[in-house]
């Protein structure tokens, strides 16, 4: 690897998976202190100790030490190996945590990764199973990942018991594109999945209709799919979700979605969805403000040349991020607005220089 | 609220992200880099030989590692409004000639 293998030093337990990553796709190693040290329950979480293990998996060579306190960890990253996973994950966090990252990766590994996750498949924090399926993998295909990247979904599993299970398919690549993405375009489809697991069938329709009262009057080109798991498919816990996702002629994604609440309605459900898609909609750019972090790395790691990408404004995670990527790839963004004649226009053009990243653990055949 | 009033005056993304100590939070805030919070009277029994540490970073509730945000329901109100609604036609294939009618 060109880069130095010199250290790079954080504090605190936030923004603790896009550190990994970094670390790892820049062979730097990182060490991460004061983690919830003044935390009644100091120390590392399960799911942090569980998605390190997953990356242990994922990689060949990568050595952890995590202090006695479990405060502090030492991350020296191996290659990033791929090829067939399981993971068990943990209740406490849904499979969108572990998966984020491992999107992240696996378009560097060795070998593909056929990567099977098990646990719950949608939750509030984090993107769910349909939102990585329909909004996340596209977004890689901007920037020329795309021959068979799939995630299925073979189990449903609500919060708290989970059960759900997903897998994960990921070419590798040499290197990615050059990302050049400047035109949002105009809204031509809008598509929704609406599931509902261990409750009456009849939620599924009722999200949907509620949603279309609102949706109905902006284009015709509208489908909410709904999704039915029977059985053992359907995890152990009830839910229901609504996940929505628009479509521009030039194919820039916005996605919202909203999870069952204990004694709301699922016509709430999905009108909150709904209103949060408008939310998005609004914010405009090309890009989903969900996936700011990915887009943004991808862009890092493209071909030298210059990429441009234009967004909304960053969100707190993405600002760090980008503080992140320049500690480890010494690589900052030109933020400037996009339309420096409009004051109202909020969206900014996010440029920078590509680093070339080569994918170093390919097979060479 | 300042941050409305101050609308119209751009932020100066590239300056606040690479150049000053501001946390993400506080960007997004619009805070000005004096005016930190570093005082954020938290309860220090000086005749303690334990000290609480005023350098906590971040003194509420644990901030989850987390990809989606909370949903605002006070934000989502505004949807409620038929006009907003119909605001929103311009982003959408359908919406050129309603733009065009009410004169953009």
């Amino acid at each position: 690897m060109a880069t130095p293998t010199t250290l790079v030093h954080f504090s605190g337990h936030e923004h603790f998976r896009n550190r990994l990553v970094l670390s790892i796709l820049s062979g730097r190693h990182v060490k991460i202190d004061k983690i919830r040290t003044d935390d009644k329950n100091p120390g590392l979480r399960d799911f942090e100790v569980s998605l390190l293990r997953l990356l242990e998996k994922v990689t060949n060579g990568t050595i952890i030490e995590i202090s006695v306190t479990g405060t502090a960890i030492l991350l020296k990253p191996g290659i990033i190996a791929g090829g067939p996973i399981t993971h068990e994950c943990p209740l406490s966090r849904s499979i969108g945590y572990f998966m984020e990252p491992i999107i992240m990766l696996a378009p560097f590994a060795k070998k593909a990764v056929n990567l099977t996750l098990k646990g719950i498949t949608t939750d509030e924090h984090d993107l769910s199973a349909d939102l990585l399926r329909t909004v996340t993998l596209p977004h890689l295909q901007l920037f020329g990942i795309s021959d068979g990247l799939e995630l299925r979904i073979k189990k449903r599993g609500a919060a708290p018991n989970g059960g759900g299970e997903v897998q994960f398919l990921c070419p590798i690549v040499k290197q990615v594109k050059t990302l050049n993405f400047v035109d949002p375009g105009k809204i031509k489809r809008i598509r929704g999945i609406a599931h509902a697991v261990r409750v009456n069938p009849q939620f599924s329709n009722r999200m949907i209709e509620a949603s279309r009262s609102i949706l109905n009057r902006y284009i015709p080109d509208i489908y909410l799919y709904s999704d039915v798991y029977k059985g053992e498919e359907s995890g152990k816990s009830p839910g229901y979700a609504l996940t929505l996702l628009a479509e521009s002629t030039t194919t820039a994604l916005h996605c919202a979605e909203a999870i069952s609440e204990p004694g709301v309605l699922p016509e709430d459900i999905a009108l909150k969805a709904t209103r949060a898609l408008l939310t998005e909609l609004d914010k405009g750019g090309c890009a989903d403000r969900k996936h700011q972090c990915l887009v943004l790395l991808m862009m890092v790691l493209g071909s030298e040349d210059v990429g441009r990408c234009r967004m909304g404004e960053p969100t707190a995670k993405t600002i760090q991020f980008l503080r992140d990527i320049k500690d480890f790839f010494a690589t900052s963004f030109k933020i400037v607005p996009a339309e420096p004649s409009d004051p109202e226009c909020k969206q900014l053009l996010y440029s920078c220089y590509g680093t070339g990243y080569v994918n170093a653990n390919r097979t060479l055949a | 609220l300042a941050t409305t009033s101050r609308k119209a005056r751009r932020k100066d993304w590239t300056k606040l992200i690479y150049t000053t100590a501001l946390s993400p939070e506080q960007i997004l805030d619009d805070a000005k880099e004096d005016g930190d919070d570093e005082g954020d009277d938290i309860e220090n029994d000086e005749d303690d030989f334990f000290q609480i540490k005023t350098r906590a970073t971040n003194v509420e509730a644990e901030v989850l590692d987390k990809t989606k945000d909370d949903i605002d329901e006070e934000e989502l109100k505004k949807w409620e409004d038929e006009d907003m609604l119909d605001s929103l036609r311009r982003l959408f294939i359908t919406g050129a000639d309603v733009a065009a009618a009410e004169g953009g």
